[in-house]
């Protein structure tokens, strides 16, 4: 089964790398992102000599971080699915030998596999025009890898519940904005978490999303103590669950029904 | 042991009926209303291990829907579907793996990928083993001429190279089962004999069953040994290919090219035991039952009317018989 899924991954990520354009021209799109988040809080940080705590160095880490490593949180393979849904395409693959959620997850990894050599390359590229910050230690490293790989599966089953939506509504464009906005501002990808106020944080270590992007940076600079990391993992884990469950339910209902009623 | 049986198998779809007006726009919101169609209406067949059926019959006849829930996409509303001792409906996955399908255009194939690469995924998915997946692709690569294609990218290749990359995929990893709807449909004449001869040799060879829906009549002519025909959700004929011409095509098709001709002939005369199909000023065609009368009886007759310089004849094809039993069939 796992090596099925990684055969799909490898088809996947090599269906992406065909074209070096793509890898360019995505690896340049993310370079330019960094340098507009890093000149706003410059003009900030000038103006004002502070940003929630934050010094310079710290924010430039925290945002060519979070641009390398978005993909964990952002992806479109809910479009995918809907877009296989509405075409029909959908038949073939349920005519696989592994089920339909297998076959996803494998194209799943190896999409977000093309899109973080994407972002390790940006990382190499941007660590030559700014100081980046460090690991604090080895420990630190691999817990922060740790996390992100937790935030896979995660995502996977997000992706999937939204993309699921294609069985009833033909549009599921302004679905895929919602999230993608939710995702955006819980996350902190838009701005570090601890920027906001009170209530938004709380709300924020409620939900699973700061886990993907927030938390592991944090972690990354030492911002974290090592026993609440386990804490983090186990929210995760938690979540992964409950948003499987969720998922695994909506779609074989959703399946079902398309089965029964016809497509 | 039949391979795929199907029992009294009904089904029935729900459309929303559409309601006109602005306000049957919101109480179709609130309340749709529901028309129940049938596209399957209760059929019978089995299928042994090994047979080449054809499965024919106009659009909209439930064929897509019959193929849809022998692979178990489509629940059955009721009646009872099973393929090789499975429900494919309850298990589909593992019904899955004794399958092989190719719908129409819809491609399995990688499209930014050499298609060789799509060949070894499917040989992962299916865990086919090393030495079996290397025999397969030889013999298939033989048949289908696929030597220079396998390296190339799905999306450069003419849609008839694609096709057969498809064929071979679905092949490729020994399914008891091939469902074929419309493989042939879009190709030119060298690509539909090929394919034709590549299921023709890989069902002799590993007695693999296929069902095979077309609109072309020359494939089942060429391929399949029985025929099972579909009109309107009902089987109206089910049996062997032979029988189905002797039962329903017993007759004979004659073009004359004549001259002279001094009148109408179809307008004006009625001639015993002939029918005329098609006439203008030096063409005539005709048709007539072999057991009524023979053609020096026929060249006779019409020879009172005109000068015959050539005659060509033909046995019923499955193309003529079928149209007449689409004929009969909207009459009544």
């Amino acid at each position: 089964m796992l090596k099925t899924m990684l055969a799909l991954a490898k088809m996947q990520f090599n269906q992406y790398n065909i074209y070096k354009s793509n890898f360019y021209l995505w690896t340049l799109n993310r370079i330019i992102e960094v340098i507009v988040y890093i000149f706003v809080w410059q003009a900030i940080y000038n103006q004002t000599g502070d940003a929630g705590g934050f010094t310079i160095n710290q924010l430039v880490t925290y945002y060519i971080l979070t641009v390398s490593i978005r993909p964990i949180a952002l992806f479109s393979i809910n479009s995918d699915i809907a877009y296989s849904i509405r075409n029909g395409k959908i038949n073939k693959e349920l005519l696989n030998p592994i089920s339909y959620f297998q076959y996803c997850f494998g194209v799943n990894l190896g999409e977000m596999a093309f899109a973080l050599v994407i972002g390790i390359a940006t990382f190499v590229i941007c660590s030559v025009f700014w100081t980046i910050i460090l690991p604090a230690n080895l420990t630190s490293f691999i817990l922060f890898l740790i996390v992100i790989m937790l935030g896979i599966p995660l995502t996977f089953f997000i992706e999937v519940i939204v993309g699921t939506v294609g069985f009833y509504s033909s549009s599921i464009w302004g679905m895929e904005i919602l999230k993608d906005a939710i995702i955006s501002i819980f996350s902190g990808i838009i701005a570090p978490i601890a920027l906001f106020p009170m209530w938004f944080q709380k709300i924020a270590n409620i939900l699973p999303f700061k886990d993907l992007i927030y938390t592991p940076i944090n972690i990354w600079l030492g911002q974290v103590p090592t026993n609440e990391i386990i804490f983090v993992i186990l929210k995760q884990l938690i979540w992964t669950i409950i948003l499987y469950v969720i998922a695994k339910i909506f779609f074989n209902y959703s399946i079902k029904k398309i089965t029964i009623n016809g497509g | 042991m039949a391979m795929i049986k199907v029992e009294n198998l009904v089904k029935t779809y729900q459309v929303i009926q559409k309601e006109s007006g602005l306000f049957g726009y919101f109480k179709n919101l609130v309340k749709p209303k529901y028309k129940e169609f049938d596209a399957v209406k209760g059929i019978n067949f089995s299928i042994e291990e090994g047979e080449l059926v054809g499965y024919i019959g106009e659009n909209g006849a439930g064929k897509s829907t019959t193929i849809k829930m022998l692979t178990g996409l489509l629940t059955p509303t009721s009646g009872e579907v099973i393929v090789n001792n499975l429900k494919p409906y309850k298990s589909r996955i593992e019904n899955n793996k004794n399958i092989g399908a190719v719908f129409g255009q819809k491609t399995q194939l990688w499209w930014d990928l050499p298609v060789i690469e799509s060949f070894r995924l499917i040989k992962k998915m299916y865990k086919i083993p090393e030495g079996e997946y290397r025999k397969n692709l030889k013999k298939f690569t033989e048949i289908l001429e696929l030597d220079e294609l396998l390296e190339k990218q799905v999306k450069n290749l003419s849609l008839g190279q694609k096709m057969r990359c498809e064929i071979a995929a679905a092949f490729l990893h020994n399914p008891k089962i091939v469902y074929l709807d419309e493989p042939t449909i879009g190709l030119d004449v060298f690509v539909k004999e090929n394919i034709r001869k590549f299921i023709k040799e890989i069902n002799k060879e590993k007695n693999v069953t296929v069902i095979l829906t077309t609109h072309d009549l020359k494939d089942i002519e060429d391929v399949c040994d029985r025929i099972i025909l579909l009109d309107k959700g009902q089987i109206i004929y089910d049996g062997s290919k032979q029988k189905f011409k002797d039962t329903y095509g017993k007759y004979v098709i004659a073009e004359f090219t004549v001259k002279d001709k001094n009148l109408n002939i179809n307008d004006n005369i009625r001639i015993d035991e002939i029918e005329i199909l098609e006439e203008t000023e030096n063409q005539l065609k005709l048709k007539f039952k072999h057991e009524e009368t023979t053609i020096v009886k026929v060249m006779e007759q019409i020879s009172n009317y005109c000068k015959i310089e050539d005659i060509h004849m033909k046995e019923a094809e499955l193309e003529d018989i079928l149209k007449e039993i689409y004929k009969g069939a909207h009459k009544c």
